[in-house]
């Protein structure tokens, strides 16, 4: 542990204080997490399969103890940022990885103490979570990745050197070009060696054959409940599928595949039956902008709770992160190494990127698939790169006859009245007729 | 009235007033639309429909022709967009702070020591120059209003600042929609005319203002009721 006056960041707390804020945190953190869990659970026809994640969202389950036994066994466990950490190559050197975005309301105000205040509240939680050691499974990480995506998520990998191991991994700003393509699989090359070393195990082709199968079996659950969201007579909330997904980000993969497959399976059997799931004439709306991170369910909760179902999302913290599967040509180590890389720089439509055209044609397919009345685009105060293309995505849906409503909010709940008014008079707008 | 802290118990009162003004009995409405912020808590209500709506419905039921309508209030401020129908086809409103509302104008009102309902006027009786009010933030525009009073310039040129301010933050909003001809303001700022003028200077519009701008929104939503109750008796549904 290096001394306070090493530390470039971090603030002064002593470990009383760190206590007594960790306790306020993780209450209020259970609380916030079961008042939105029981709003779901008050949905008619809610699929049983939902219990499950119901547990496995819970920041605070079970599964530190399976992890804490994982390293209790020597085995190693590595944090994630956005949706560019290859977390194959985490899987193939034998160790988990946990993705450490943080939704928690109540860290936001310790991560303000260092971070200024334009800076998003994903970022501010994110830290503040790790400065007062409320999150489980960020305690349980060995080390971390962080991604150099937008500014503050690059600058929050400086400042969490103070606390653990960070390995930025560096993302070109362009995408398109052989020069970056070839930048970035460098970048994940490198990677690959550090984990071999930090892990202590030879990631072999065999290895990583297997956790490149393993994660698309995952890819291959999470489109099954995705491509039943589009059936016309819904059989799952927006806020339900939303949960499963980020259930991920802590659970045990095969598990989680295995759960999600059964729910799949109910979900189909509804839809197969026809047995009336949810009221039809329920607008469907998608989500798009910034990460909207479990437990912050105010925006999902609001459009929900109105009357709407949240079809599909272009969401990192949602459908993004597991859309687009490996693709590999030879199974030779470079060549599966090259394609992991590809998979998460090529079909990535985040903002950070420019140009970053593709995005809207993505959105537009999404909105023709799922028959999408409307698009909330949600802003996170601070997130710069959403906000600015609110108005280039905005004019290209609006050019297609398709409401679109931009939401500013951030993690406090000042705004939520406002909110709930905007959502219900789009809703009123993009129904045919009030009356 | 103001909504005041308690939503259900305003609303009851608001009730009890206007039907006892009325001659009626509640049971005797039979049908009841809620808006506004409160109108999830009305506790007779049969419905709710966001004052964005009702205001859209309101202003198409005095001005035909009205497309833009510009409603601001003491919470906040919405430009809203509509069809020949009244049907809303877009929308914005202010993010969570009160610089474009209502609200701004109260605050500065008691700063001065000018009735609310002067600062129009005053606005326009300039005695040098209009101040420049350079805040977007009403709690620090108020440290600015004060240092402009503690070096002398008069009350009317800083009214001036602040609705020149007020109306340039609002056509913004504006902007975000798109402003049609035919123009319609509603809410309490209609009855600013420092602001309405300059608004109108701004877009080089006359716009339409309702006789009692501010109850245009219910205007609307007991135009909803008389709609809902026709469909229910003709779908013979029981209310």
């Amino acid at each position: 542990m290096k001394q306070m006056k090493d530390k470039r960041y971090a603030p002064e707390l002593s470990p009383q204080d760190v206590q007594s804020i960790r306790e306020t945190v993780g209450s209020a953190s259970l609380k916030l997490m079961s008042e939105s869990i029981d709003k779901m659970k008050a949905m008619p026809n809610r699929a049983q399969g939902m219990a499950y994640f119901d547990e496995a969202a819970n920041l605070f389950s079970k599964r530190q103890d399976e992890i804490q036994a994982h390293k209790d066994a020597g085995g190693r466990v590595i944090g994630t940022f956005c949706t560019f950490v290859p977390v194959e190559l985490i899987y193939a050197a034998g160790a988990i990885p946990v993705r450490l975005d943080s939704g928690i309301y109540h860290t936001v105000d310790i991560g303000e103490e260092i971070l200024p205040n334009e800076v998003c509240p994903v970022v501010k939680s994110s830290l503040g979570t790790k400065i007062v050691q409320s999150s489980p499974y960020f305690e349980l990480c060995d080390a971390t990745i962080s991604p150099s995506t937008c500014d503050a998520k690059t600058k929050l990998g400086e400042i969490l050197e103070d606390y653990l191991p960070v390995w930025m991994i560096d993302l070109p700003r362009g995408r398109d070009t052989a020069q970056s393509k070839g930048f970035w699989v460098a970048e994940v090359f490198e990677l690959k060696k550090r984990i071999e070393k930090f892990c202590g195990q030879k990631i072999s082709r065999k290895s990583l054959k297997s956790a490149i199968e393993l994660v698309s079996q995952a890819q291959k659950a999470f489109c099954r409940l995705h491509d039943a969201r589009k059936a016309s007579m819904p059989v799952i909330m927006g806020r339900d599928a939303m949960l499963a997904i980020q259930a991920l980000f802590n659970d045990d993969i095969e598990r989680w595949t295995r759960k999600t497959e059964e729910l799949c399976n109910e979900l189909d059997e509804h839809i197969a039956m026809k047995r009336k799931g949810y009221d039809a004439e329920m607008p469907r709306m998608m989500l798009a902008g910034s990460p909207i991170i479990w437990p912050n369910w105010k925006v999902p909760n609001i459009v929900e709770e109105a009357g709407a179902i949240i079809v599909c999302d272009e969401l990192c913290s949602g459908v993004r992160g597991l859309y687009d599967p490996v693709r590999v040509d030879e199974w030779t180590m470079d060549d599966m190494l090259t394609a992991v890389a590809e998979r998460y720089l090529l079909p990535s439509t985040c903002p950070c990127f420019t140009p970053n055209d593709n995005r809207a044609n993505r959105l537009l397919q999404m909105v023709e698939d799922f028959k999408v009345q409307g698009v909330i685009y949600h802003i996170l105060r601070g997130c710069h790169t959403y906000s600015i293309e609110f108005m280039r995505i905005k004019r290209v849906l609006e050019r297609s006859n398709i409401p679109i409503h931009r939401i500013e909010t951030d993690y406090s709940q000042e705004d939520t009245g406002q909110i709930k008014t905007r959502i219900q008079a789009f809703l009123e707008m993009v129904k045919e007729s009030i009356i | 009235m103001l909504t005041g802290a308690d939503s259900a118990e305003s609303a009851e009162k608001v009730m009890d007033e206007t039907l006892s003004k009325a001659g009626l009995l509640l049971g005797s409405i039979e049908y009841i639309v809620s808006t506004g912020y409160g109108r999830l808590l009305v506790p007779f209500a049969n419905r709710n429909i966001t004052e964005i709506s009702c205001h859209a419905k309101g202003i198409n039921s005095l001005f035909s022709l009205a497309r833009t309508i510009l409603d601001m209030g003491g919470q906040d401020c919405k430009a809203i967009r509509c069809d020949e129908g009244g049907k809303v086809t877009n929308f914005a409103m202010n993010d969570k702070c009160a610089a474009g509302a209502g609200r701004s104008m109260e605050v500065m009102a008691r700063l001065l020591e000018v009735p609310l309902e002067d600062m129009g006027e005053r606005s326009l009786q300039t005695v040098e120059r209009p101040s420049t009010i350079s805040t977007t933030c009403v709690v620090f525009a108020k440290s600015e209003v004060i240092s402009l009073l503690h070096s002398g310039v008069h009350k009317n040129d800083i009214i001036a600042g602040l609705c020149d301010a007020l109306s340039h933050r609002v056509l913004a909003l504006l902007k975000r929609v798109g402003v049609e001809k035919e123009f319609a303001i509603a809410g309490g700022i209609a009855k600013n005319i420092g602001v309405v003028q300059r608004l109108e200077e701004k877009l080089g519009l006359r716009a339409h203002i309702a006789f009692e701008p501010q109850i245009v929104g219910a205007l609307g939503a007991a135009l909803f009721a008389k709609e809902l109750l026709e469909k229910s008796i003709k779908c013979g549904v029981d209310n």
